[in-house]
């Protein structure tokens, strides 16, 4: 490998180089442009935004339930409604919203982060979007019709199974989680291998941004934890197209091995959503206390412990299924082991806040107030952690609360400081301070208006999911006030589309690096170029920005020509080979479409899994057959062997 | 700006190259990881399964055959030595040694993946008969999609290689294609094995 070190005159590419640049790397115009980019940040941006239209969406429904839910015998919505909305609302929130937004932030962010050009496999990254989005419009165009599921989030058989629910709701529902585990899959593979083969040089493992790490865990766990979902989906929609018998007791099957493959994916969710967060957290906090982390060796290895953790704690989910004492006894210890690695990464944010100058703009602001949340909703996961007080709390408005507290305060708030941490990269303008901590406040104050109360109906002995209550429970008053929480949510999340909209139009400009930040995403324009970097950076220390010297190495020698990235050796992160990405196709859109005529079309036929997969022949032949266009002319190097 | 600025010249570094250093290769592992990790969990229900059930199979089921199922499975393994001498020739960047490969290896799975079917027929019961019944046809249906896809991809890659378009990034492709087929064909011995000859054991 020729490695040759010399300083030359600033500006390493020409004015010519840097145009040839913008043509090699930009997508087409247009509308066809839109159908077929394949850029990272673009995939990124759309799905952003979809989650969180979805996100709007669940939280609409959840508004409606806790209408319903305001006072005794109320009428807005009859029990059939009542089942399709929380099964909506749960459904939207964990596999169209609460997964996809965290893995659309890492396609956006990641690539940016580790200082390469874009992410491993940009056109699995479009399919992944259109699957994705294609489960998302099955959900709810079966809602719109009224044939939204209605067996709740996860879905237990028998009720599921093709006795007590006849027709196709149940079906639509597997089908959606069909498309969604597909997206997050191919995700979590492009974004392993972004990070394992494309960073910068100079970005050893031991160099890797903290949030970067969490991307990493995050994906290994969906690795593992979706083909179980994705699996048991199958089986459902098999019992109920084709009469196999997995989930029937009346012929040797088990409802409880859905339970067991759930909740082996369920669990491990909860962790795709968190770990992530932490990741936000865990950047947010040295740049706002202005100081290194402290402890980033115990973070890293947190993050990895709370990663293979997340798989040994799913049958909490089933203390109440009559499993064996000992399989008790085994989830509760790892139940309560899991507060280990999650508690030393509290200290240590603690720490770095204690030991820093902290600024209290919103995105800390949003990490503080998860910290609180967080604490509140860890200490009822260590209470409902053990058997007896589970059997007393299941399947009560506690667990509401519990879980509540948990996915606001773990994941939607630290999404929330990473929304106006990063707005001003992906968009190149700052959103308003002070309309932030309105959204901030509103959002705190509604939060435990809305599930604090909650707790106190579980012990009352409330069950969830009941679409209404008589005036002699005693449950009006809390129910109400737990509803006018919900409007404060509401108004919180207004105030935050306010401010994007405002910020949109005319926002301060952003600057490179409005924050003093030290990743790699802030070395670049806001919003970044289509090639993400000129220059490939150089990375000196575990702080890319703050370590480096003034000389500001870089990498020179990658093609103009052809969209060419850099990998790197996987622990080193030593330069090794000038790979040519692909560029931008419609194939991912057909082979997405030829996805959804299978499984859409295996609702109603078992002959869609012949038909679909030879629509996919051509999408794929198209797919490889414009593997290799480039906009500029073919380089030397690409000659026909 | 004028400021003096270092440099890592990377212009000699390969363009193509194989294994572990490419990007493919790492995609073609994880993609290994989610389809292994999902037939084990199938593997995991069909145990499961078996818990509920004095007898397995149960009833008057009879055990499946073997003779089908038995010589499928060693033409599988054998399928490993055409892809072997693919990747040994991807790795020359001889051309005609790769085409050679491929074709014989295609030619090859294509049969697998038709005497599936009689694979499937040998397991002597219908899918909806009983939970023993779908949790059998689940374990060699999923392998069988898997055999699918990779008839699907030898198959293009040939044609690929004999049309004459293939160029040298092509060659690590064909590299990883014979490692997809190493798990394919080694992943089906434990299922074999479950399947056909778990019935007369468990």
């Amino acid at each position: 490998m020729a490695r040759t070190e010399e300083h030359v005159a600033a500006g390493l590419l020409d004015a010519g180089e840097r145009e040839e640049m913008e043509r090699t790397w930009r997508g087409q115009p247009g509308f066809w442009g839109w159908l077929t980019a394949t850029d990272h940040k673009s995939v990124a941006k759309r799905y952003i935004l979809t989650t969180f239209l979805f996100f709007l969406l669940g939280g609409l429904e959840a508004l409606t339930l806790r209408l319903q839910l305001a006072r005794p015998e109320n009428g807005l919505l009859d029990p059939d409604q009542y089942n399709q909305f929380f099964t909506m609302h749960g459904t939207t929130m964990m596999f169209l919203f609460g997964v996809p937004v965290q893995l659309a932030m890492a396609i956006y962010l990641v690539p940016l982060m580790v200082g390469t050009r874009n992410i491993s496999f940009p056109r699995l990254n479009a399919f992944g979007y259109w699957v994705y989005l294609i489960g998302g419009l099955l959900l709810y165009s079966g809602f719109a019709l009224n044939t939204g599921p209605d067996a709740g989030w996860f879905n237990y058989v028998p009720l599921s199974g093709p006795q007590y629910s006849p027709g196709k709701r149940i079906d639509v529902w597997a089908q959606t989680v069909t498309f969604t585990e597909i997206a997050a899959l191919v995700a979590a593979v492009e974004l392993i291998v972004t990070i394992l083969k494309q960073r910068a040089p100079g970005m050893s493992l031991n160099r890797l941004p903290l949030y970067v790490w969490s991307i990493l865990v995050t994906c290994f766990v969906i690795l593992f934890a979706m083909p179980s979902v994705a699996l048991a989906s199958l089986m459902l929609a098999f019992d109920r197209l084709v009469g196999t018998h997995f989930f029937n007791p009346a012929e040797g099957g088990d409802p409880l091995l859905w339970q067991h493959l759930f909740w082996f994916f369920g669990h491990p969710e909860v962790y795709i959503m968190f770990i992530p967060a932490t990741g936000f957290v865990s950047e947010i906090i040295p740049v706002f206390a202005r100081r290194k982390m402290f402890g980033h060796t115990a973070l890293v290895l947190a993050l990895v412990a709370t990663g293979f953790m997340s798989f040994g704690l799913w049958v909490h989910h089933m203390f109440t299924t009559g499993i064996p004492q000992l399989g008790q006894s085994f989830f509760t210890a790892a139940s309560l082991m899991i507060a280990i690695p999650n508690g030393v990464q509290v200290f240590c944010w603690i720490a770095t806040l204690w030991a820093g100058r902290p600024r209290l703009d919103t995105p800390l602001l949003f990490v503080l107030g998860f910290i609180v949340l967080f604490t509140l909703g860890g200490i009822t996961g260590v209470m409902v952690a053990s058997v007896p007080f589970d059997q007393q709390a299941h399947d009560t408005h506690f667990i509401v609360a519990h879980l509540h507290y948990v996915q606001i305060g773990a994941f939607v708030f630290p999404l929330f400081g990473a929304f106006y941490y990063w707005f001003p990269k992906i968009t190149g303008r700052m959103l308003s301070e002070a309309l932030g901590k309105w959204n901030f406040w509103l959002f705190f104050t509604g939060v435990n208006v809305t599930f604090f109360p909650l707790h106190f109906l579980g012990l009352m002995g409330m069950t969830r999911r009941v679409y209404t209550y008589l005036p002699e429970t005693g449950w009006g008053p809390l129910n109400l006030v737990a509803t006018v929480g919900a409007f404060m949510i509401a108004a919180s999340i207004l105030v935050f589309l306010v401010n994007v909209f405002r910020s949109l139009r005319g926002g301060a400009p952003a600057g490179d690096d409005p924050w003093g930040a030290h990743t790699l995403e802030w070395g670049t324009s806001s919003p970044p170029p289509s090639y993400n970097f000129l220059h490939i950076p150089v990375v000196q220390g575990l702080y890319a920005l703050w370590e480096r010297t003034a000389d500001r190495p870089v990498v020179a020698g990658m093609g103009t020509r052809r969209r060419e990235i850099l990998l790197t050796t996987v622990m080193d992160a030593e330069p090794d080979a000038r790979y040519a990405h692909p560029g931008p196709s419609i194939a991912p859109l057909l082979a997405a479409l030829a996805v959804g005529v299978t499984f859409i079309g295996g609702i109603f036929t078992p002959w869609a899994f012949v038909v679909g997969p030879l629509l996919l022949f051509p999408a794929l032949l198209v797919w490889m057959a414009t593997q290799d266009e480039q906009p500029g002319p073919p380089t030397p190097a690409e000659e026909p062997a | 700006m004028s400021a003096q600025r270092s440099v890592l010249d990377v212009s000699e570094l390969p363009k193509v190259v194989f294994g572990h250093r490419s990007l493919l290769w790492w995609g073609t592992v994880g993609f290994m990881v989610i389809e292994g990790f999902t037939v084990l969990l199938m593997v995991a229900s069909y145990f499961y399964l078996r818990l509920n059930e004095y007898e397995w199979p149960p009833g008057r089921t009879p055990d499946p055959d073997l003779l089908i199922p038995t010589l499928n499975t060693v033409l599988l393994l054998a399928v490993i030595v055409p892809m072997r001498m693919v990747d040994k020739a991807a790795k020359r960047f001889d051309r005609a040694g790769v085409v050679r490969g491929l074709l014989i290896a295609t030619a090859m799975t294509v049969v697998v993946a038709v005497l599936r079917w009689w694979e499937l027929l040998a397991l002597n019961v219908r899918w909806d008969a009983h939970a023993y019944a779908s949790a059998a046809w689940g374990v060699v249906v999923l392998h069988a999609t898997l055999v699918l896809v990779d008839v699907f991809e030898t198959g293009t890659l040939a044609a690929l290689f004999l049309s004459g378009k293939a160029k040298r990034k092509h060659f690590p492709d064909a590299s990883d294609a014979a490692d997809y087929q190493y798990f394919l064909s080694l992943a089906w011995v434990p299922l074999y094995f479950i399947v056909y000859w778990g019935p007369r054991l468990l």
